[in-house]
């Protein structure tokens, strides 16, 4: 529920919980108006009758007479109000009246005049209150909800434009953010707290950044002498085939160390967006030369390909293009098996690869994390299809994934592309 | 010939230091960007290895300093940072090569040598080891004058060794040599393994010495010393 349609419900929910308490108070105060009206006018006649009685010595023309009453004897009775109902001929109902009897004398002989007047109906007062009290709340109504729309567009503008702005905020793009000044003060503290955040969030996001880099940069320099120095000790006669065993170890696992350095090296960059060129790639031939480049290997295990290129081009930084195409195939590759197949089909904004090979232990949903690896392959690191995966990422491509037993494909559909940065 | 490494971290310019001497070329070393500087202005050096990112400045001022006064040296960047911008830009503005750290000295080595052939003797040089010679213009590797017939990664094997004759080559270093970091898999090392069979029975066919050293499981020497 939004802000406006909340605020209207509640004026509303408000109106009608007063309504009845209006209508309510209304009839008691306009009973209590209309009686006294109707005391004060007949008062009035009873002292009209009065003064023409003395003067005239007979009774005046009144519209309000009822009837006068002769008494037998003279006592003073206390003036009385009554309502009484008459049935009237030409309504053909009941009507209320208030009827007024007080004591007099006509030519001294004592009566009891008693005046009445017509009284309003409860029926027609409580129709007559209704009607006033919607009409209006029917008028609070239209008003409130044209203050508020107006509230809504003039005061709450900057707050609405703002979020927009945030909802398309990503801390990744170096896009920075303005948010729209506000007269209002409370929407002026939120625009502050919010800049201090994001100010906090970009520079930690850069600090991580900055970090995960030189991490993993920095290592290759040590990483670089401890392999110098291990090949040293190796080339060195005085060890035996004991000692020899566990400095092979350190130079395997200070290799590993050094590529996946190298890979997450990768994989900040693009997340990064380091590459930023759009270039149009022929992936016909990208795929060809990343086959030829792989020709001897793909010999060697004695695998089929078969080849079925459209010539399509796709658009993205070359760099990253081929290192896309490069991880598909290779993985294609390295978890075959000897004598297996691999097909390539190529179409408009689709690439297909399929290829035989054992069958896989990971979890399909977990394939393209980081440091996932087949069993079949214990020198692989695992960060092939991540970085792959994380390419597709910064250019909206799809990656699937399909399994049967023993074969396994992968489709790309780079067709929907995403453009990126359009800023910069 | 005469080298000159610059390189802010020591002590992996004292490691190519005594590897490449060890090649018998005359090494010298420059931990920064000044007394690089200070270096090339005296001393002419054959090859200059040149570090990018250096304490006191960008190595790339060193090499637009080098084609500015058009000193005669084969460069090699090396570099911790893996930018192809910085290698497009470092070949524009004159290097010779480019080796992303950590590299395997004899990688460095190779490159070094290779680089000095096309520099000095336009490429024609031929290399000799004994009854061995190769062009490797032509990718032709000769032993005792008979030609060998082997393919393409073969060659570059035999390269490989012959360049860095007597030094231990690690299964790794040979594949990242034959087909650079990317592609290198798994299969690669058992594809080196049955390829090495290969050359030592075309080689000793042609009645050449067998000088390929299996080293444990770790790599292979090229020698003729026991």
């Amino acid at each position: 529920m939004n802000l406006v349609k909340k605020t209207n419900t509640q004026y509303l929910l408000f109106l009608a919980f007063l309504f009845p308490i209006m209508m309510v108070v209304d009839y008691f105060f306009i009973q209590y108006i209309v009686n006294s009206e109707v005391n004060e006018i007949l008062q009035h006649e009873q002292k009209r009758i009065d003064f023409h009685l003395s003067k005239q010595g007979k009774l005046p023309t009144s519209n309000y007479l009822m009837k006068t009453t002769p008494l037998e004897r003279t006592f003073d009775t206390i003036p009385e109000f009554k309502d009484t109902l008459f049935f009237e001929g030409y309504a053909g109902k009941q009507i209320p009246y208030r009827t007024y009897s007080f004591t007099t004398s006509i030519n001294t002989r004592p009566v009891r005049i008693t005046l009445k007047h017509v009284l309003l109906e409860i029926n027609e007062l409580i129709w007559l209150l209704f009607i006033t009290t919607s009409f209006i709340t029917l008028i609070l109504m239209v008003g409130i909800y044209f203050i508020n729309q107006k509230i809504y567009k003039w005061a709450w503008r900057p707050f609405f434009e703002n979020l927009s702005k945030l909802k398309k905020y990503d801390v990744t793009q170096k896009n920075p953010i303005h948010l729209k000044a506000s007269k209002i003060q409370e929407f002026e503290e939120l625009n502050k707290v919010i800049s201090t955040l994001i100010d906090q969030v970009e520079k930690d996001f850069q600090n991580l950044k900055e970090f995960n880099e030189n991490i993993s940069h920095e290592i290759q320099t040590p990483l670089a002498i401890i392999r110098n120095k291990v090949v040293l000790l190796l080339e060195s006669e005085n060890l035996d085939e004991k000692e020899l065993k566990r400095v092979e170890s350190i130079y395997q696992e200070t290799n590993k160390l050094s590529k996946i350095g190298k890979a997450l090296t990768l994989i900040s960059r693009i997340e990064n967006q380091e590459f930023t060129r759009m270039d149009q790639i022929d992936v016909h031939t990208v795929v060809v030369n990343i086959l030829s480049s792989m020709e001897e290997i793909i010999d060697f295990k004695n695998i089929k390909i078969s080849l079925e290129l459209d010539a399509v081009s796709m658009e993205c930084d070359h760099i990253l293009g081929d290192i896309l195409f490069t991880n598909l195939i290779k993985n294609a590759v390295q978890h075959n098996k000897k004598g297996g197949t691999i097909k390539m089909r190529l179409t408009d904004g689709k690439f297909e690869i399929i290829n035989t090979g054992k069958v896989s232990e990971i979890a399909i949903e977990k394939l393209f994390q980081r440091f996932q690896k087949g069993g079949t392959a214990k020198d692989s690191l695992g960060l092939g299809l991540a970085i792959t995966q994380k390419i597709c990422e910064i250019y909206g491509f799809e990656l699937q994934y399909i399994r049967d037993t023993d074969t396994h494909m992968f489709s790309l559909f780079f067709a929907n592309k995403k453009v990126l940065n359009p800023s910069n | 010939m005469k080298i000159l490494v610059t390189e802010d971290n020591v002590e992996l310019l004292k490691d190519i230091k005594s590897f490449l001497e060890e090649e018998g070329n005359i090494c010298e070393i420059a931990p920064d960007h000044r007394s690089a500087f200070n270096k090339i202005g005296i001393f002419p050096y054959d090859i200059l290895v040149v570090d990018i990112t250096l304490p006191d400045g960008n190595g790339l001022d060193i090499i637009k300093a080098v084609k500015r006064e058009n000193i005669e040296a084969g460069i090699i960047i090396i570099s911790a940072k893996n930018a192809v911008g910085d290698k497009v830009h470092g070949l524009e503005i004159g290097a010779d090569d480019y080796l992303v750290k950590p590299f395997y000295l004899a990688e460095l080595n190779a490159r070094i040598k290779a680089l000095y052939r096309r520099k000095m003797y336009n490429g024609e040089r031929e290399i000799r080891f004994n009854e061995f010679k190769i062009k490797p213009d032509s990718y032709e590797v000769f032993v005792n004058g008979h030609l060998l017939n082997l393919t393409k990664k073969e060659f570059d094997i035999i390269h490989f060794f012959v360049v860095n004759r007597h030094r231990l080559l690690t299964k790794e270093a040979i594949a990242e040599h034959l087909w650079g970091d990317d592609i290198e898999m798994a299969d690669s090392y058992k594809f080196i393994y049955t390829h090495i069979a290969n050359l030592r029975k075309k080689i000793t066919e042609k009645k050449g010495v067998d000088y390929i050293q299996s080293i444990y499981s770790v790599g292979y020497k090229f020698t003729d010393r026991e």
